[in-house]
């Protein structure tokens, strides 16, 4: 089985990018550092991959909003590659500054370029917060969590703008059709909105949705940060056979694009 | 005409920025009529019309599900007071690119000039005019950079023509002309001036001021550190230069692992698998303490930029950052006129570290932040980098005749212009007029792209030479980099920010991220394509000549023609006397402690042991996936740990550590014990999480107070505890830095020194992290043992006895030959796999690190107090290169500590509690969840 292509788009500002790089590469994908001016030259496309990975990081400063520039960017010049590649049941992943740029391309919840529908603002706190939480894993048809529901894993979180909002009609919708991904959870493993457990203060607890297919998911927390046992703050004090909890959602992604 | 958008949160709504201003006035500033605060974001547009403004306000600017917007009209129409605060013209808003590239992705075309910047709504019925003003003054505006608009800007290009090139008569100056030329500019001394004076008459020509401004910027003491170079007469015995004592023991040690030391941007010693590590440590005390958010970031930004620019390039993996300041609630009226108040500086420094740190993808993980009121006069900031390059290319290679000289990066503005000079004045009541162009805003975006295109030119094997652009601009970057071949810039080629520099202006401004890069023609234009892929601005300034000269030229005329000789080698040799007053600081009477479990909660929440987590929690210390021991863990996230540790190589076992030490008080008693301890302290942090001794190296700094004599005998004592300390341990200073302006001095006749400083940096390398520890307790009934040599009796600058009102005399004087002893035999217990945590002794003490492990553990403990012991000093003494371990119960301590003093002196319990006996009766038993309150309190406050 030939091994899924996974295009990780870089631009100014972005900088998780070497670790989700090495995430895929460890879940048995072959990556390919891409920059949008790539894309945008004709150099690159995006039909050349399976998987399309947006990292972490502060795209274009965060200007204006988090992920904004990088999203106008998309939506303007990207539109038809996004929506053929969308169209194709490829999958596409938005980890922190990538879910933002998910969200404000329109492309998350609803999978509709150019419209707008939910929102991460600042966090309750006011500021920029970096600290490990546990989610639970929703039951939803999100591909990338297979295998995974109903259990807690361990994360970090780095983001001042990660509180997920949305319109109450918005938010029904999206529970009611299970696109919940993740919750934050509270040491009792019940979804919390109370910091710090919950690190934004975002509603429902939600730290990641996905699509209606399952096929396009964004998470606040970075389960790239966790794909090596030492990369755990706490893995002195774990078991020595447990399994970094982050590199499931990455052998999903390949996994389901192996049988692609 | 100029259109406006301002974009606001829809009622109900959370505005956060409004929230925090809130929380600022009323628990800050103690503003109890503010009531409510509600915040704006204004958008200004040139060159399009309404229609535009409204189209790209609802694309770009407003986002509908949380926000509203308005063109051309208010949004807070309610508030008692309604101001904006914006960056004054010529001061980079980093935000005005993003809007140019959107609007032009959005299909709008004729956008010449965007800006964006803040409108705050106050809400309250007794709002006084007075309250306005000091909220401005003392919150919201920075009067270095911004300003409140009063009326809407008419344009917002900046226009300007440049000067013409000035001649200065020096040749025909007085004694007294050549000072007053000096004064606020160049902070060059008489006999300096005069050299310079000698140099031009000899040319039979007079400078002009690119020329006279170079000289000042290549001599002064930020760059050419011109105390470090001195020859010292100590109590009248004469002693080489600081420097050379330094170098020297470094090159004594001969250490195996070390590839470059002190000739470099950092200091690079070898990792593993064909790689090397390196380091460097800077200050930027003097920046930030006029405008402590763009001076820390600037700081950051430009030792990151030492790290990109060593060798032929690094990746940069890690930041840290370790500041001194005066307590946050010090009285304002205590506070000297020109100095800012230290809650402020404190608040808007960590700000600068995270912004700069966060968006560039750095992490920090290592830090500290200390407290003394007489940093009152001067903050110390102090801020590391630390990065990873091809051992291959880790030897600064030089630029060959016909090299083509680039610039990279950032554009050039009048930011920074004499910030080297600035740096090595003394601060005065007059320092914030005077110097306010020394500040600037960092663009960590800008330098992180920059970064991208040199490591993937490096990798092409594009780069010949490469250096960064930091302190005195082109002149220093372009000047060092030809200092032995020549070279020759056309200073007009340069891009600016916007038109009207002067020359003097393009050769010194000190506009941040830029590198300059020596590169054969033959590769320019692969490297021009790299650059345009990254969307990096790259140009070329000049060539490398052969010609041992450093000329410039503007628009076609010779603006500058010098000697490089003449300019590097030029500066007279300083001879400086040294003699070290011991101050009187009497020993306290000890009372025996009747209330312990106050006793303990005070030391716990002393400034200088409390819980430094609500900074941690601001930077980013998990990007790049590469740590191994953050800076904090344990059971519930909160125990501290002792010191970095990073995978640099995801998936290979190869650490990397990262730690420091410093301790002002007790350089205040003794330099020397102080600063043996720093060195100490600094290491201990690395030992104690695994760390081999053999395999680490240190970086100095120095941050002193104006040497004069007294200050001087305090540096020299220091540097010989440094160097005694290097024989000893064999551990080599790599890198170093000395920033001796730490002086107040008021118009009043006040003069205020900080404690003198020394800060040692470590880095090393671990075969496999697997075998490292952590500082948390790992479970119930295990052994607590403490090994190293300590006299408790020795107890001056210890947190204990500032609690007493008191510093001492007697301070922990440590032996560097013992010393080397005991680090082996915890690295070597922490590398059989036998130790379950350990931790070092600090500030705070035994006591503390106890207190700590169990709070990570979420554990208890019980100890014996030994019986020839006093109590408070058992468990207060702050000796370093002293260590807590927990190790099994079953597990035979002389098997595993030998040679060294160690001794079990207690266990771990199952509880919530610290419990003590000596002579077979209970001392205390406190509960630790009180401790642990009394600990975090005081940094969450501040940070709440």
């Amino acid at each position: 089985m030939l091994k899924p292509r996974v295009c990780i788009l870089r631009t100014d500002g972005i900088n998780c990018d070497e670790e989700t790089f090495y995430a895929f590469n460890k879940a048995g994908a072959e990556c390919r550092m891409v920059h949008v001016n790539q894309i945008r030259s004709g150099e690159e496309k995006l039909a050349s991959y399976q998987i399309l990975a947006l990292p972490g990081g502060f795209s274009y400063g965060d200007d204006v909003h988090s992920g904004k520039i990088l999203a106008v960017e998309l939506a303007s010049f990207l539109k038809e590659q996004l929506e053929e590649f969308v169209a194709a049941g490829k999958l596409v992943l938005g980890i922190c500054n990538g879910f933002q740029v998910l969200v404000r391309t329109g492309l998350l919840p609803e999978r509709h370029l150019g419209e707008i529908n939910a929102t991460l603002m600042a966090n309750e706190n006011s500021h920029f917060e970096c600290r490990w939480v546990n989610l639970l894993v929703e039951r939803s048809h999100c591909v990338f969590t297979r295998s995974l529901e109903g259990s807690i894993i361990s994360v970090q979180v780095a983001h001042g703008e990660g509180k997920f909002y949305t319109a109450p009609a918005t938010l029904q919708g999206i529970e009611n059709r299970g696109q919940v991904v993740f919750r934050y959870a509270g040491p009792d493993g019940r979804p919390t909105v109370l910091y710090p457990h919950n690190p934004n203060g975002s509603l429902n607890a939600i730290a990641g949705v996905c699509d209606t297919t399952g096929r396009i998911m964004g998470m606040m927390p970075h389960p790239e940060r966790f794909v090596e046992k030492t990369q755990h703050p706490n893995w002195r004090r774990m078991l020595s056979d447990t399994i970094p909890h982050g590199l499931a959602i990455f052998k999903n992604a390949v996994d389901y694009s192996k049988q692609m | 005409m100029i259109q406006e958008v301002r974009v606001i949160a829809k009622p109900g709504l959370p505005d956060s920025k409004g929230d925090e201003s809130l929380y600022e006035i009323n628990r800050a500033l103690g503003i109890q009529s503010v009531e409510k605060v509600r915040t704006a974001r204004v958008f200004r547009f040139e060159g399009i019309s309404e229609k535009e403004a409204a189209y790209l306000a609802g694309k770009l600017l407003a986002e509908d599900v949380f926000q509203t917007y308005r063109v051309n009209g208010p949004v807070i129409e309610d508030a008692a007071v309604v101001l904006e605060v914006a960056y004054k013209p010529g001061v980079m808003n980093p935000e005005a690119a993003s809007l140019l590239k959107s609007a032009s992705d959005l299909g709008i075309t004729g956008l010449i000039a965007a800006d964006s910047s803040w409108e705050y709504g106050f809400y309250g019925r007794d709002i006084s005019g007075a309250d306005i003003e000091r909220i401005l003054n003392s919150l919201l505006v920075n009067a270095t950079i911004e300003y409140v608009v009063r009326e809407k800007p008419q344009t917002l290009v900046i226009k300007g023509v440049p000067g013409p090139t000035g001649v200065i008569p020096i040749r025909r100056m007085s004694d007294e002309e050549l000072l007053t030329l000096s004064r606020d500019k160049l902070f060059l001394n008489l006999e300096e001036m005069k050299v310079v004076q000698k140099y031009f008459a000899g040319l039979q020509r007079d400078p002009t001021d690119c020329e006279i401004e170079i000289i000042a910027q290549t001599w002064s003491e930020h760059c050419v550190h011109k105390t470090f170079r001195a020859k010292i007469s100590m109590d009248g015995q004469e002693k080489p230069p600081l420097l050379k004592r330094l170098k020297d023991a470094t090159a004594r040690s001969k250490h195996p692992l070390v590839l470059s030391a002190f000739v470099d941007n950092s200091g690079v010693m070898e990792f593993y698998e064909g790689t090397a590590i390196c380091g460097k440590v800077e200050t930027h005390n003097s920046p930030s303490a006029i405008e402590p958010y763009g001076g820390a970031m600037t700081g950051s930004g430009g030792v990151f930029r030492d790290i990109v620019g060593t060798g032929l390039g690094a990746k940069v993996l890690a930041s840290t950052n370790m500041f001194c300041f005066a307590p946050p609630g010090t009285p304002g009226e205590d506070i000297p006129p020109g100095c800012l108040h230290p809650h402020y500086l404190l608040r808007r420094v960590v700000t600068g570290v995270k912004d700069y740190g966060n968006r560039m993808g750095i992490p920090t993980n290592n830090g500290s932040v200390h407290f003394h009121p007489d940093f009152r006069a001067k903050p110390t900031v102090i801020v590391g980098a630390y990065g990873i390059l091809p051992a291959g290319s880790s030897r600064k290679r030089q630029p060959e005749a016909g090299d083509l000289v680039l610039t990279l990066g950032g554009r050039t503005g009048r930011d920074g212009i004499h910030g080297a000079t600035f740096s090595s004045g003394e601060m005065t009541d007059r320092t914030i007029d005077v110097n306010a162009s020394a500040v600037q805003i960092g663009h960590p975006i800008e330098e992180k792209r920059m970064f991208d295109a040199i490591l993937a030119a490096r990798d092409k094997g594009l780069l010949r030479a490469i250096t960064d652009c930091g302190a005195g601009g082109f002149a220093s970057a372009v000047g060092e980099m030809g200092s032995e071949i020549g070279v020759n810039i056309a200073l007009d080629r340069a891009p600016l920010k916007y038109p009207g520099l002067a020359p003097w202006e393009i050769l010194l401004s000190e506009s941040q991220e830029r590198m300059v890069l020596a590169v054969a023609p033959a590769h320019l234009e692969q490297l021009l394509e790299i650059c345009r892929g990254y969307n990096v601005e790259a140009t070329v300034l000049g060539e490398f000549t052969g010609d041992k000269r450093f000329c410039a030229t503007y628009e076609g005329l010779t603006v500058m023609d010098l000697e490089m000789e003449f300019l590097h080698d030029g500066l007279p040799q300083r001879f400086m006397t040294a003699a070290w007053q011991r101050p009187e600081h009497p020993e306290p009477t000890l009372r025996e402690t009747r209330n312990w479990s106050r006793l303990f909660a005070r030391v716990m929440g002393h400034l200088n042991v409390c819980s430094k987590e609500p900074i941690i929690r601001l930077y980013d210390h998990g990007v790049q996936g590469t740590s191994a021991l953050p800076p904090f863990a344990g059971a519930n996230g909160d125990g501290p740990n002792d010191a970095a540790i990073l995978t640099p190589l995801l998936g290979k076992p190869y650490g990397m550590v990262i730690s420091h030490g410093l301790n002002p008080v007790l350089n205040m008693i003794d330099p020397y014990h102080g600063s043996l301890w720093a060195a100490a302290e600094a290491v201990s942090n690395a030992v104690s999480s695994g760390a081999n001794p053999r395999e680490m190296v240190l970086i100095d700094n120095f941050i002193w107070p104006f040497p004069d004599e007294d200050a001087l005998g305090a540096l020299d004592m220091s540097v010989d505890a440094c160097v005694d300390f290097v024989r000893a341990t064999g551990m080599p200073f790599i890198s170093g830095k000395d920033s001796l302006s730490s002086t107040y001095r008021g118009q009043d006749g006040t003069v205020i020194k900080i404690p003198p400083v020394l800060c040692v940096s470590v880095f090393g390398r671990i075969p496999d992290v697997s075998r490292t520890v952590s500082a948390d307790f790992k479970g119930a009934g295990n052994q607590i043992v403490l090994v190293g040599c300590r006299n408790t009796s020795e107890m001056a600058g210890s947190v204990y006895y500032d609690l007493q009102g008191a510093i001492g005399q007697n301070l922990p004087k440590l032996d560097p030959d013992n010393l080397m002893k005991v680090f082996e035999a915890v690295y070597a217990a922490i590398d059989s796999g036998k130790l379950l945590a350990c931790h070092d002794i600090s500030e705070g003490g035994l006591g503390a690190a106890l207190a700590e492990m169990c709070f990570g553990g979420a554990t208890g403990a019980s100890i014996t107090i030994p019986a020839d012991e006093n109590p408070e000093q058992f468990l207060f003494n702050e000796t370093a290169g002293c260590f807590l371990a927990e190790l099994p119960a079953d597990a035979d301590l002389a098997d595993i500590f030998s040679g060294v003093p160690c001794s079990v002196i207690g266990k771990t319990t199952a509880g919530g509690l610290l419990t003590a006996e000596q002579y077979g009766k209970t001392l205390f038993t406190l509960n630790l969840d009180e401790l642990k309150e009394a600990w975090q309190r005081p940094m969450k406050e501040v940070f709440h």
